[in-house]
């Protein structure tokens, strides 16, 4: 039998032995699971309010309008797509911080930079974002954060569909990369004013960088060649031994100083020219 | 009609009923999540979906952080089937605090007790189709 056959039949004997409505195994052997069954192009990245209100639960107060870095205007496209893609989803995860600081003006800002930068990436992704840029602005004027906090994630959502649509997919993990690496870097700041093993545990990602490293080792030449992106392909491994080599591993305060210098530079490179 | 057409009339047909069942799937499972958001779940926009032959479950690496709480909640679109979701920790531990299954929509909830890396096994349990159309959203608090 080929290989890819015998493959194939793992996952049913592993996952699918037990009979019809019984309870699921209590264990199963996870360095088992035949490639093909993972699923891990499919990973869902967190959004932002996910691990800021584990933060606020933690009890440690967060100073979100220190974070917050405040946008003196509507934020202008540069460079080529993949960087309009990245500097997009760091100007979105930038929105989550503003709602935690409750920060109005700056949603209104963020939510017309959406547009700003969307409008550098096509009519079909303007045309998906224009109703979700407005709905953040109306939210932040009303001040209802948590529909500030949806628009956003429906934002980011909308913004992929458009490019999964226009076969730029690529562009789409690209928006969520930026977003990720400004929440990372927002996080490090946070967890840096009040250390404590818990909120520095938020840091620790595997899975998420293993995606990236995935989608930026695939990238198109045409995207390898803007060098923010080599820049982020360097970052990611050295963040890598940073954040824990397992789950429940401590990560120090000087990790988290290191991953939040990292993720700084590499903002820096998504947001200036 | 030019051979063109004909082929994207041909696509059209085979592909939209496809991409409808699927979205049809996941209204399904955002129904069930429906109870859960007055209860102050936020439902990601985000979501996973696909078609799986019975007996044939998909293994979802999903990242979750201690100090949330999430529920999983996944549907067909086919009568009389019978979907089911389970979560495992990084080890391979059974690590669902609440599950339930009602035919073609189930639902797990976990209260992470690490953050990191964790296993969503999603499976068509009985199905009388040969391939089954399946959709996947969750929550966090």
């Amino acid at each position: 039998m080929p290989d890819l056959m015998k493959l194939a039949l793992i996952p049913a004997l592993l996952l699918a032995s037990m009979p019809l409505n019984a309870a699921p195994p209590s264990k199963i052997d996870v360095s088992k699971l035949p490639q093909q069954t993972r699923v891990i192009g499919d990973v869902i990245v967190p959004v932002p309010s996910e691990i800021f209100g584990v933060l606020d639960k933690l009890n440690s107060k967060p100073r979100w309008a220190d974070v917050l870095r405040p946008m003196k205007t509507v934020a202008k496209p540069f460079g080529d797509q993949s960087q309009v893609a990245l500097y997009l989803g760091s100007v979105i995860a930038e929105g989550f911080v503003a709602v935690e600081a409750e920060d109005a003006d700056q949603v209104q800002k963020i939510g017309r930079s959406v547009l700003s930068l969307s409008e550098a990436l096509g009519s079909k992704v303007v045309k998906a974002v224009q109703k979700r840029a407005n709905a953040i602005i109306d939210a932040g004027d009303k001040k209802d954060w948590k529909l500030v906090r949806k628009e956003l994630d429906r934002a980011l959502s909308d913004v992929k569909e458009a490019m999964a649509q226009l076969g730029s997919e690529q562009l789409s993990q690209l928006v969520s990369l930026g977003g990720w690496l400004r929440g990372t870097e927002a996080l490090c700041e946070v967890v840096n004013a009040s250390y404590s093993r818990d909120g520095a545990d938020l840091l620790h990602q595997p899975v998420l960088l293993d995606y990236f490293g995935q989608q930026l080792d695939g990238m198109k030449v045409r995207f390898k060649k803007n060098p923010a992106i080599g820049k982020i392909q360097t970052g990611l491994n050295d963040i890598r031994p940073l954040i824990g080599a397992s789950d429940g591993a401590e990560i120090s305060a000087k990790s988290v100083r290191e991953v939040g210098a990292i993720t700084a530079g590499l903002v820096k490179a998504i947001q200036n020219r | 009609m030019t051979r063109f057409f004909k082929t994207l009339l041909i696509l059209a047909l085979t592909v939209l009923p496809a991409v409808a069942t699927v979205d049809d799937a996941l209204s399904y499972s955002l129904e069930a999540a429906q109870p859960y958001v007055k209860e102050g779940f936020t439902v990601r926009e985000d979501y996973w979906g696909g078609d799986m032959a019975v007996s044939q479950p998909k293994a979802i690496t999903q990242q979750m952080f201690k100090g949330n709480e999430y529920w999983f909640w996944a549907g067909t679109d086919v009568k009389g089937s019978r979907i089911s979701v389970h979560v495992y920790d990084s080890e391979g531990n059974l690590c669902e605090v609440e599950s339930w299954q009602k035919g073609q929509l189930s639902a797990s909830r976990v209260v992470p007790k690490r953050t990191g890396t964790y296993y969503v096994i999603v499976e068509i349990e009985k199905s009388s189709r040969e391939r089954t159309h399946w959709g996947m959203a969750y929550g966090f608090r």
